[in-house]
């Protein structure tokens, strides 16, 4: 007898049933490589995309347009800023006394006055002057370590040295050097302002700005090019060009002893001047202000105006898309431009419930308070003790004073450009009531990981060299040298 | 998933789409051979479901991808029993809704 064929149970609907249970399963298998793949991607690290005008990367700033910075606020008679109260002029001059070399009667009078304006300042100097010394001598110990980071570091510190020109003579010789006579005429200011915004770009900048120069920014007492003098503000700096580009994210999260500040502020040289030279190729004064410490003005406000972000408690601009992990430099310009405007993101808001960058801080430098309450210059914004912060970064294991950029690295605003971060920075300012801002709060500050205590990113006996995410292997020297570990 | 590949990428989720496809019209087979009268609400809650669940999973593994690994476990953690409530509650409206 023949054996009859035995046909398949499966019909096709039950082809169908099964096919959609396994195409759950894998597409939810798809979905876990899909974002961890999005997590990891390196075109997410916003202002490091394949290609510099990045369009992925901005965020619609016109539904946030206000006439006022809501985060910097003038309140009372302002006044330009001393040049002692810049944390970097006052180290150099400040450095002598502080070590000794010249007598206290010696003192000038610009440093004299800020002391008996700020009495603690004085211990919390000599203490940072202390803390670099023995970071000096310790850099020994942790040499093997992080040389790679050192090096890395002084590539971006020493290349940074000679561009842009630093300025010889009086603004209105200097910035004018080598202008072209013949002026080229824009068709309006928003035309100038298109092209300078595209042309930035095109040299490396992540983030654009304009706005009119506010003299109350303006530093008084020092002038680049001419030294020691009071002056008046130039009438050519009649318009600011803010360009900010970020760290490498890698390196930032790894803060403070792999990453360094230089990375970012030699990007900022580099287009800052290059927009110097366009400019002036162009018929029209320029004069970049740039990091370390090449600057006649304060360039967060400046920012803040021209519409890149708003005044973090960090007391850093915190942008949209880059959130404290924003570098600035300003050129000044007499080049006629349609300014940008304020925004209001709802940073301040954020930044009166988070204090997380307060939290883990090393230095305590940050305030706790629940909003501003200090009055500087006429205006009412968040403070923090430059002092004690350079006493910080000026002990963590590194060769030198190489910064600390904790409070960069730990503010929930310093993300990524991935799906799962562009959600809540789209989504946040969005909502009036504030609950998604709370809910986000309590996601950062429930499930991410930070160390117990700031103390933890000190060496030492104080701490433990803690960085804030492990450091990449790129950074890493065991992953590439000879090297003994012993850490 | 293939961020830097040219070709790969856009497949995948090429692919990705067919599933989903596949997956929704396998559900709606298995409603009707459960006699579950399916209809528009009753679909939004399940894809609000899937919404709820592929988040949590993405989410995570986002987060993970990130170097934010406690992060990640807590976020599919959370993700997941909401997900696993949110599946009972619905599987059980909609079993409650079948026709005799």
């Amino acid at each position: 007898m023949k054996k009859e064929k035995k046909t398949p149970d499966l019909n096709r609907r039950d082809f169908l049933k099964l096919g959609g249970l396994a195409s759950a399963g894998i597409s939810l298998a798809g979905i876990a490589g899909a974002g961890l793949a999005a997590g990891k991607d390196t075109d997410s690290y916003t202002g490091w995309e394949r290609y510099t005008h990045g369009d992925g990367q901005f965020f619609n700033r016109k539904p946030f347009e206000v006439d006022q910075a809501p985060t910097i606020k003038k309140v009372a008679e302002s006044r330009r800023i001393n040049a002692a109260e810049q944390l970097f002029y006052r180290l150099r001059i400040a450095m002598p006394f502080m070590r000794g070399i010249k007598p206290q009667s010696e003192m000038p009078k610009e440093l004299v006055d800020f002391y008996k304006e700020h009495p603690n300042d004085v211990e919390d100097m000599k203490a940072a002057f202390k803390a670099g010394q023995e970071q000096r001598k310790n850099w020994e110990k942790y040499k093997d370590r992080y040389i790679i980071a050192d090096a890395w570091s002084e590539a971006h510190s020493k290349s940074m040295r000679d561009f842009p020109k630093r300025p010889v003579g009086k603004p209105e010789e200097s910035d004018f050097k080598n202008v072209n006579p013949d002026t080229v005429k824009f068709k309006s200011p928003k035309h100038a302002s298109g092209l300078m915004k595209k042309i930035a770009h095109s040299f490396g900048a992540t983030l654009v700005g304009f706005c009119k120069l506010n003299p109350d920014f303006v530093y008084q007492g020092r002038l680049r090019g001419v030294g020691t003098t009071k002056f008046d503000v130039p009438e050519h700096w009649k318009n600011c060009i803010v360009v900010a580009s970020p760290h490498e994210w890698d390196g930032l999260y790894a803060n403070p002893t792999y990453g360094t500040s230089y990375d970012a502020y030699a990007r900022e040289c580099v287009i800052a001047g290059k927009l110097e030279i366009f400019l002036r190729h162009l018929g029209y004064s320029a004069r970049a202000h740039v990091p370390g410490n090449s600057y006649d003005l304060a360039v967060v406000p400046i920012a803040i105006e021209a519409g890149l972000g708003e005044l973090g408690r960090n007391s850093v601009v915190i942008t949209p898309e880059l959130g404290s992990n924003a570098r600035l430099a300003v050129v000044t310009t007499d080049l006629d431009l349609e300014p940008d405007k304020p925004i209001d993101i709802g940073v301040k808001e954020f930044c009166e419930k988070c204090k997380i960058c307060a939290d883990q801080c090393p230095s305590g430098s940050i305030s706790f308070d629940n909003k501003p309450t200090k009055v500087i210059r006429g205006y009412k914004r968040w403070y923090t003790e430059d002092t004690r912060c350079f006493g910080v970064w000026n002990s963590v294991a590194a060769s030198h004073a190489r910064g600390c950029r904790i409070c960069i690295a730990v503010c929930p605003y310093s993300r990524k450009n991935n799906w799962i971060h562009t959600i809540a920075r789209e989504v946040d300012p969005r909502d009036p009531t504030g609950i998604f801002s709370s809910a986000l709060l309590a996601m950062q500050k429930g499930l991410f990981e930070y160390p117990e205590k700031a103390e933890e990113y000190l060496p030492p006996p104080n701490g433990n060299n803690k960085t804030y995410h492990n450091a990449p292997d790129w950074l890493k020297t065991e992953e590439w040298c000879d090297v003994d570990i012993d850490w | 998933m293939f961020p830097h590949s040219t070709i790969l990428g856009p497949l995948f989720w090429i692919i990705m789409g067919a599933l989903f496809v596949f997956m929704f019209y396998g559900a709606k087979i298995w409603f009707e051979d459960l006699s579950i009268k399916m209809n528009k609400r009753k679909w939004i809650l399940v894809f609000v479901f899937f919404l709820i669940l592929y988040g949590s999973i993405g989410g995570g593994f986002t987060l993970i991808g990130e170097n934010e690994h406690r992060a990640g476990y807590y976020f599919m953690g959370i993700g997941g029993v909401v997900s696993i409530i949110l599946g009972v509650g619905i599987w059980r409206y909609l079993l409650s809704s079948r026709t005799k």
